[in-house]
């Protein structure tokens, strides 16, 4: 007796469990969709990669912490940081790099990021776009 | 994003190492809870039976009055019982073994098959805890290959099933069993001295020693050590001292040059006796506590060192442990057979959870030496028992212990059958000898005799 | 009102089902008298009144807060049961005490921008805490006494403020300093040098049982900042502080106050009516529970002191068997774990949620782990399992901060300079 209900009440904790699981990964996909709502779909694409934004501070150097690596001696380990601000503007910071930051080929400590803006970092070349490629 | 996804993995990392705790926790208490209940107030103990499936011990459930009166009294304080009046018995130390308990099936009060089958012969223990009479003493014997304790019997004794309520009118020693504590052995810790002196000359040159004995023997710091033959052996060899257990010759042959002390002492210690006052230590048969032997060895031309070694006065050593050293005579390899008490172990289900099996000691001498001794004793039994216990070819050593600063003399018998279908290995102890007419080998031939039927 | 409607609907149903089960199951145990009444009534009005509310906070994610309100009427349900039924009323006030302050926790922490400007003024609250501990509590403990059988423990309140400023954003790392020939980042400076002084108190106030915690705080915000290194940190140099780490950690222990190497070095069972009373009785008890427990109301352990608390586990295990007590370890692990499912968006917030994490499995670590024997026992509380009021409220509060990266926002703090630069920018170009 005490173990059947032990066991329902395991599960029914179990289930209640799984539910709430289930429940959260429901809330991560439309909280993933908020979150690209309010950063406009903006991604960063490379030759070959496209680096999703997914979260507010964004660091672009060769340094294998860097959540954007460049593996290119030109960058410097921590070159840049993306950072987006409430309204879903992002804006590009130099952090100390040796070769500096390039936005559309001007030198720039700062900067506020439009569509389509080209990133040079030391040799390598990023653009800053909407979501799906130029095709969107 | 990577600096997220560093953070997610610290979080990983604590869960896992926290589950990880769990895991081991879990796997811990699943493997001691049966040790966690033997603390609990609440015990379901199964049986206790014997190789014969003769019940030993009655368990929680049933209060032994359907058995016959006394009927366990030959056991009471080897098998004991969880009242907490015996600590040094078997089912107060297995009691994690025979609880009805399982994790999974909880403490099963009714119907549960935990039980512990013991290697113990009950007739034959029986038969001769009988044939002791109204005297008191021990016995012990075992399976020399197979180290199954086969006998063992301590007097006075207790059924355990008549409870405790008299507890005050006991006699002294009844809730021990006297086969594991150290008594004053007598001559038979002789074998031990032949065994040593073989270690540190060989045979070749002890057997070349020859002392005269005048019935008694003057040491150089004065002490004078008595012959029980007080006209004399006159001159001996060690065979032949062994044979007439002569006091004078021993004491001669520990006071010889050729016997350094440094020498006794390691081989003493490598016998296993605590030298000098050394913290002692015990045997462990299936959690039963077993004394080990202990000895004062200072000067070998002192009268202490002469006497302990002839095995009178500071020596003592446990009736299991002089019977273990024949197991290693025996053998012929100088290595003891360790006792067991438990053949298997069932648990809750009735599943046989553990099984008891044969474990020898290191080498405590040579194989040679081995031979030699076994020679000796069996000539000595040849010549002096085979009419008392015939129809067995044994090697013995017979000991008479003075005790109470020698008010009273204990008689003491250890020896083996050389046989390799019946490995007997033996020792009995006899209190008090001269308080009834039993004599050990009257009780030896019980013994074999219950246990080769 | 909600994002997804269909998956809190499902929540809600599900959540209620789990304690239902638990309620039936004490029901059918010790039958239904008036007490019975009051903790069912208690337990589904709590349920409901919460599923009612908590709409009404517009959140990306409920999911936490469904676990809170799981776990904490689980631990209703249970602390009424010990030894028999009786509505555990003071743990059920603390338990909406703890989802009060999980609100409080949530409202405070959804900004982290926000948070971060404010981290001079916990630097202050830990200060401020920490001198009333030295001064207040009774003479070298760990409470303060306020009369009418009511006390509380300072330190518990630094843990919420001490995970904060742990918390640190990446802009926060990349400000380098050069001092002596170090690059050093402020806040890592004084972070190091509050969690010494946290320590130092902590072992003046002999609560070592909260020390861990405050070191599995710091370790987590520790290994969150080293991996932004300017200079090289070589993992030679990362061994070696390791190993001097764990030098400390033995020398501290043969060091220690007598009182806390006589828990570390002995052993219970050999003293089971003294110094091992408490763990070799929840030992027993877990033994006698086994898997399926004894049922509800059937246990022994609340003859116990501190039953409800520091050996809650072994009561539990008793009662409702080993297995449920897992998986109500297993709900609380849950609850830490939500951020992986879905991740925080910002760095502040991930190592806030990391801190919170270590806060709690290493609290849950020295209760379980300690009251079954395996590391010395403390006298720490499972978070929500264990009664008590400061616990209850400090643990509601961290989770509220949990739930709050779940659901950041975003609102900028100096927009003004954003706007001044780029105007800059736009005439280079």
């Amino acid at each position: 007796m005490d173990i059947v209900l032990c066991a329902v009440s395991a599960a029914a904790l179990d289930i209640c469990l799984l539910v709430l699981i289930i429940a959260a990964y429901r809330e991560k996909h439309s909280e993933k969709k908020s979150w690209n709502k309010l950063i406009h779909h903006m991604e960063l694409a490379g030759p070959d990669t496209v680096y999703e934004l997914g979260c507010d501070e964004i660091l672009i150097g060769r340094h294998a912490s860097a959540d954007i690596r460049l593996p290119d001696l030109s960058v410097s380990r921590y070159h840049a940081m993306l950072t987006v601000n409430a309204s879903g503007i992002w804006t590009i910071t130099d952090i100390g790099s040796k070769s500096g930051l390039f936005v559309n080929g001007n030198l720039v400590k700062k900067a506020v990021l439009r569509e389509n803006d080209i990133i040079g970092l030391g040799n390598r070349r990023l653009v800053f776009r909407r979501r799906g490629g130029n095709g969107q | 994003m990577k600096s997220i996804r560093r953070c997610q993995f610290l979080i990983s990392l604590f869960i896992v190492l926290f589950i990880a705790g769990m895991a081991a926790l879990v796997i811990k208490i699943h493997r001691e809870a049966k040790f966690y209940m033997t603390h609990s107030g609440t015990m379901s103990l199964g049986r206790v039976y014997d190789r014969h499936g003769d019940v030993l011990y009655t368990g929680t459930d049933d209060d032994g009055s359907s058995y016959p009166d006394n009927y366990f009294i030959d056991v009471g304080s080897l098998i004991g019982d969880d009242s907490g009046q015996m600590e040094n018995t078997l089912v107060a130390r297995n009691t994690d073994k025979l609880n009805n308990y399982s994790f999974t099936a909880g403490l099963v009060r009714e119907g549960g098959k935990a039980a512990i089958y013991t290697t113990l012969d009950h007739e034959a223990n029986r038969k001769v805890y009988d044939a002791f009479g109204s005297q008191k003493g021990c016995a012990v014997a075992y399976n020399y290959k197979t180290g199954e304790l086969l006998v063992c019997t301590s007097l006075p004794n207790i059924d355990v099933t008549k409870g405790y309520d008299d507890i005050a009118n006991f006699e002294s020693g009844t809730l021990i069993s006297k086969v594991m504590y150290g008594t004053v052995p007598g001559s038979t810790q002789k074998v031990s001295t032949v065994i040593t002196a073989l270690e540190i000359m060989g045979a070749d040159r002890l057997f070349a020693k020859r002392y005269t004995c005048e019935g008694h023997y003057t040491n150089k710091t004065g002490g004078v050590i008595d012959c029980h033959n007080i006209y004399g052996h006159g001159e001996q060899d060690i065979q032949q001292a062994l044979e007439n257990s002569c006091n004078p010759f021993f004491a001669q042959l520990v006071a010889d040059s050729d016997m350094p002390l440094n020498k006794i002492k390691k081989i003493y210690g490598k016998l296993g006796y605590a030298i000098n006052g050394e913290e002692m230590e015990y045997f462990d048969i299936d959690g039963i506590q077993c004394e080990r032997a202990s000895t004062t060895l200072e000067d070998t031309d002192d009268f202490r060192t002469q006497w302990g070694c002839i095995g009178q006065g500071d020596t003592l050593v446990s009736p299991m442990q002089l019977m273990m050293w024949q197991s290693a005579v025996a053998n012929g390899t100088g290595r003891m057979t360790m006792p067991h008490l438990i053949a298997k172990v069932t648990d809750v289900y009735g599943d046989v959870c553990e099984r008891g099996h044969t474990e020898f000691s290191e080498q405590l001498f040579t194989d040679d030496n081995a031979a030699c001794v076994r020679q000796m004793m069996l000539t000595n039994g040849a010549n002096h028992y085979s009419e008392l216990i015939p129809g067995y070819s044994l090697g013995v050593k017979s000991g008479t212990a003075q005790v109470d600063e020698g008010a009273k003399e204990n008689s003491l018998l250890v020896g083996f059958v050389d046989d390799e279908d019946f490995p007997i290995a033996f020792c009995i102890l006899i209190e008090d000898k001269d308080s009834g007419s039993v004599k050990t080998d009257q009780i030896a031939k019980t013994l074999l005799d219950a246990l080769s039927e | 009102m909600v994002n997804n409607p269909i998956a809190y609907l499902f929540s809600c149903i599900f959540v209620l089902g789990a304690h239902i089960a638990m309620l039936a199951n004490v029901m059918l145990s010790d039958g239904s008298g008036g007490s019975f009444v009051l903790l069912a009534a208690g337990v589904i009005g709590l349920d409901l009144v919460c599923f009612t509310v908590m709409p009404f906070f517009r959140q990306q994610s409920y999911t936490i807060d469904f676990m809170l309100i799981l776990v904490l009427n689980m631990s209703v349900i249970m602390q009424s049961c010990f030894g028999g039924v009786g509505f555990a009323v003071k743990h059920w006030i603390t338990c909406i005490v703890a989802l009060g302050a999980c609100r409080v926790g949530y409202l405070l922490c959804r900004d982290h921008k926000w948070l971060e400007m404010q981290k001079k003024y916990y630097y202050i609250g830990i200060g401020v805490l920490m001198l009333i501990t030295v001064l207040f509590t009774g003479s070298r403990s760990m409470w303060i006494n306020l009369g009418e059988n009511t006390s509380i423990q300072p330190s518990e309140f630094i843990k919420p403020l001490f995970v904060l400023a742990c918390a640190t954003s990446v802009t926060e790392q990349q400000k380098r300093h050069r001092i002596l020939g170090f690059n050093v980042v402020y806040d890592n400076l004084a972070l190091f040098g509050l969690t010494a002084a946290i320590c130092l108190m902590q072992w003046w106030c002999r609560d070592l049982g909260s020390l861990p915690t405050f070191v599995g705080i710091y370790a987590a915000g520790f290994l969150l900042r080293i991996c932004y290194p300017k200079t090289k940190f070589s993992k030679k140099s990362l061994v070696g502080a390791g190993l001097a780490l764990a030098l400390a950690a033995v020398l501290a222990v043969f060091f220690a106050p007598e009182y806390v190497r006589e828990r570390i070095f002995s052993d219970i069972w050999s003293d089971t009516s003294g110094n091992g009373y408490q763990q070799s009785k929840a030992l027993i008890a877990i033994a006698e529970g086994g898997w399926f427990g004894k049922g509800p109301t059937n246990g022994f352990l609340h003859e116990v002191f501190a039953h409800e608390n520091d050996i809650v586990f072994a009561t539990i295990c008793e009662e409702w068997g080993l297995l449920f007590a897992l998986m109500t370890v297993l709900a609380l692990i849950m609850m830490v774990a939500v951020p992986l499912i879905s991740p925080p968006r910002s760095y502040f917030h991930a190592t806030m949620s990391a801190c919170v994490c270590a806060a709690f499995t290493v609290q849950m670590a020295l209760n379980i782990f300690g009251s079954c024997n395996m590391i010395p026992f403390t006298g720490v509380t499972i978070p929500f399992i264990s009664s008590g009021g400061s616990s209850m409220l400090v643990s509601g509060l961290m989770i509220g901060m949990l739930s709050a990266c779940q659901s950041p926002v975003f609102r900028d703090p100096e927009p003004f300079r954003f706007n001044a630069e780029a105007p800059k920018r736009r005439r280079r170009a």
